[in-house]
């Protein structure tokens, strides 16, 4: 009897109108519209590389050891140094090859002044394979996300 | 000369003219409408989903719309090979033709709010919103295509069947009013202070039932259905011949909504027109527009483009001003009957969007099953309650109601039980 009732009353097909219905508020909504919304990326997520400056002096941090070198793929980063008249190595090229990259962070993770860091940006889509390969200038730049506007 | 004189004549008879500017005019304001009924059905149909629907053409996607005409106007006209050229040609003008010449005799408001009053408008309504079946049968059968052929055989079983039952629940609603004509039964119901629905609601439910069939809509779109015939009876067209059906499809939803509000909603008729402290109800209009300004000030508050923050503050600003001009009791008055016609019509039209978003398709001999194994027995119980109760106790609200709400469960019942007896002829396992 309770069977037919509901059936007599539509009750199954009104449940889900609510249903449907309360889906409208706006809190329910799930689109993130993302070049306008950046997703929160999780706080040791590993992305485009950056080599840091002294904060206060703008000097490289980089004391061109190369162990990030040695750590992963032969030629994935290439440190070049010139000996001081002092006899300190001192950094001058350091090349990047992202098309490589898997984001490991063993070069990271080598480092021992925390100068190479994979950062948080993950928008590294370039037009060419050349373009993957991020020379010192870029990567002491670091990663400039796109802000866009309509 | 003559054609001067012919003009001359033409003009100097006001009831041409005017009749003319009318038909102008809802031409385009229904032009508009379906354009923007597809926009309202993305969004709300998004909404229900969790999604936003149209973002990036405008602000919100307001002027998605104009894109999609834009672009259906520029595609390319094909003709599929092997197709009947006349005939694939011709389908979509027919079924356009017949959506949008019906509004004709719709009543929108009392007095001069109507194109024209037939006195068998009822009649020509349905008559002339069935030959857009003719379109749909000729379109699928011309392409030369599988898909649309079964799309249009689909569509014409469906509205076959399903007319029958719309036409004996609007029966039901004549008896009462005892005339054909849309105004005539506004008027009535006007007159007995209750809407049809309030005198009939079984056959208020069959008729949107039927209407939401007859539209080729969820839960009933199988004509068109996306996972089994691709794209239904249009399947073969393209561009500007894709887009007249699509309006035409869209125009039968607004007809369908139209004539529900007009045989069972009370027309232009303002809810609680005899209970005095509600009079408030009234200024409902520039209550509307207010209310529109503020939910559009708070869409612009959102926004972080500068662009549409300022497009929106400009709607507002437009949405008060018109509030400040309807408010004025002149204008108030006039549009009162206009006004509460469009908004009933709206709900409907929402609530078909809504169900959409709800229900699930029904399988073909399902559909068949509730067409002729339940709407129609179930309208014609309602008729002869209908018929009987008239006869017996008169247009009365109370003695009506109770009947036919009685008769409409006890025909539930009695279909039911039929059911589970096993006498319904159905595909095995198919009950329901």
């Amino acid at each position: 009897m309770r069977e037919r009732l509901r059936e007599l009353f539509l009750v199954d097909l009104l449940r889900g109108l609510r249903l449907t219905f309360s889906y409208q508020r706006p809190s329910a909504t799930y689109t993130e519209q993302y070049p306008l919304e950046r997703p929160p990326v999780a706080e040791r997520y590993r992305g485009a590389p950056r080599l840091n400056n002294h904060p206060s002096t703008g000097e490289t941090l980089c004391i061109a050891c190369n162990p990030c070198a040695l750590a992963y793929t032969e030629n994935l980063i290439v440190v070049g140094w010139e000996r001081t008249s002092d006899r300190k190595k001192m950094l001058t090229t350091f090349t990047y090859d992202l098309s490589r990259c898997m984001f490991c962070g063993l070069c990271e993770d080598a480092c021992p002044v925390d100068a190479l860091e994979l950062t948080q940006d993950f928008e590294v889509a370039r037009y060419s394979r050349e373009g993957l390969i991020w020379d010192r200038s870029m990567l002491e730049e670091g990663p400039e996300p796109t802000r866009y506007t309509r | 000369m003559a054609a001067t004189q012919e003009v001359a004549r033409f003009l100097s008879d006001h009831s041409l003219v005017e009749a003319t500017l009318k038909i102008v005019v809802v031409f385009a304001v229904l032009s508009g409408l379906v354009a923007y009924l597809v926009y309202l059905e993305r969004k709300v149909l998004a909404f229900m989903q969790a999604r936003l629907g149209p973002m990036r053409v405008g602000p919100w996607g307001i002027l998605q719309p104009i894109a999609d005409g834009l672009k259906l106007l520029l595609k390319e006209d094909l003709v599929p090979a092997g197709a009947d050229r006349t005939v694939f040609l011709l389908a979509p003008v027919i079924s356009v033709v017949a959506a949008f010449s019906v509004f004709a005799a719709i009543p929108y408001g009392p007095g001069g709010w109507t194109i024209t009053n037939p006195n068998v408008g009822i009649l020509l309504i349905l008559g002339l919103s069935s030959l857009g079946i003719y379109g749909i049968i000729l379109g699928g059968w011309s392409s030369n295509s599988h898909y649309p052929l079964i799309g249009s055989f689909r569509s014409a079983a469906q509205l076959v069947s399903y007319e029958v039952a719309a036409g004996l629940a609007i029966v039901s609603v004549l008896l009462i009013a005892n005339s054909l004509s849309l105004v005539a039964i506004v008027q009535r119901q006007q007159q007995m202070g209750a809407w049809n629905v309030f005198l009939n609601p079984v056959a208020f439910v069959i008729y949107l039932i039927a209407g939401v069939a007859e539209t080729n809509r969820n839960p009933f779109d199988l004509p068109e259905a996306e996972s089994e015939l691709t794209g239904g009876f249009h399947t073969e067209y393209s561009g500007f011949r894709f887009a007249l059906y699509f309006m035409a499809e869209y125009t039968n939803m607004v007809l369908i909504a139209s004539l529900a509000v007009v045989l069972f909603l009370g027309g232009w008729l303002r809810p609680f027109e005899s209970v005095r402290w509600l009079s408030l109800l009234k200024y409902a209009p520039a209550a509307a527009l207010v209310g529109a300004a503020v939910f559009v000030l708070w869409l612009g508050l959102k926004s972080r483009v500068r662009a549409e923050r300022i497009f929106f503050a400009a709607l507002a600003m437009g949405c008060v001003l018109l509030a400040a001009v309807v408010a004025m009791p002149a204008v108030l008055e006039a549009i009162q009957g206009v006004f509460w016609f469009t908004v009933k019509v709206m709900a409907i039209l929402y609530a078909f969007i809504w169900y959409r978003a709800t229900f699930p398709r029904y399988r073909f001999d399902q559909l068949m099953t509730v067409g002729w194994q339940r709407l129609i027995p179930l309208a014609l119980s309602s008729l002869i309650v209908t018929a009987i109760m008239l006869v017996w106790t008169g247009q009365r609200l109370a003695p009506l109601l109770v009947a036919n709400v009685l008769g409409g469960a006890l025909t539930v019942l009695i279909l039911s039980a039929r059911q589970d007896s096993g006498r319904f002829r159905t595909i095995e396992g198919a009950t329901r």
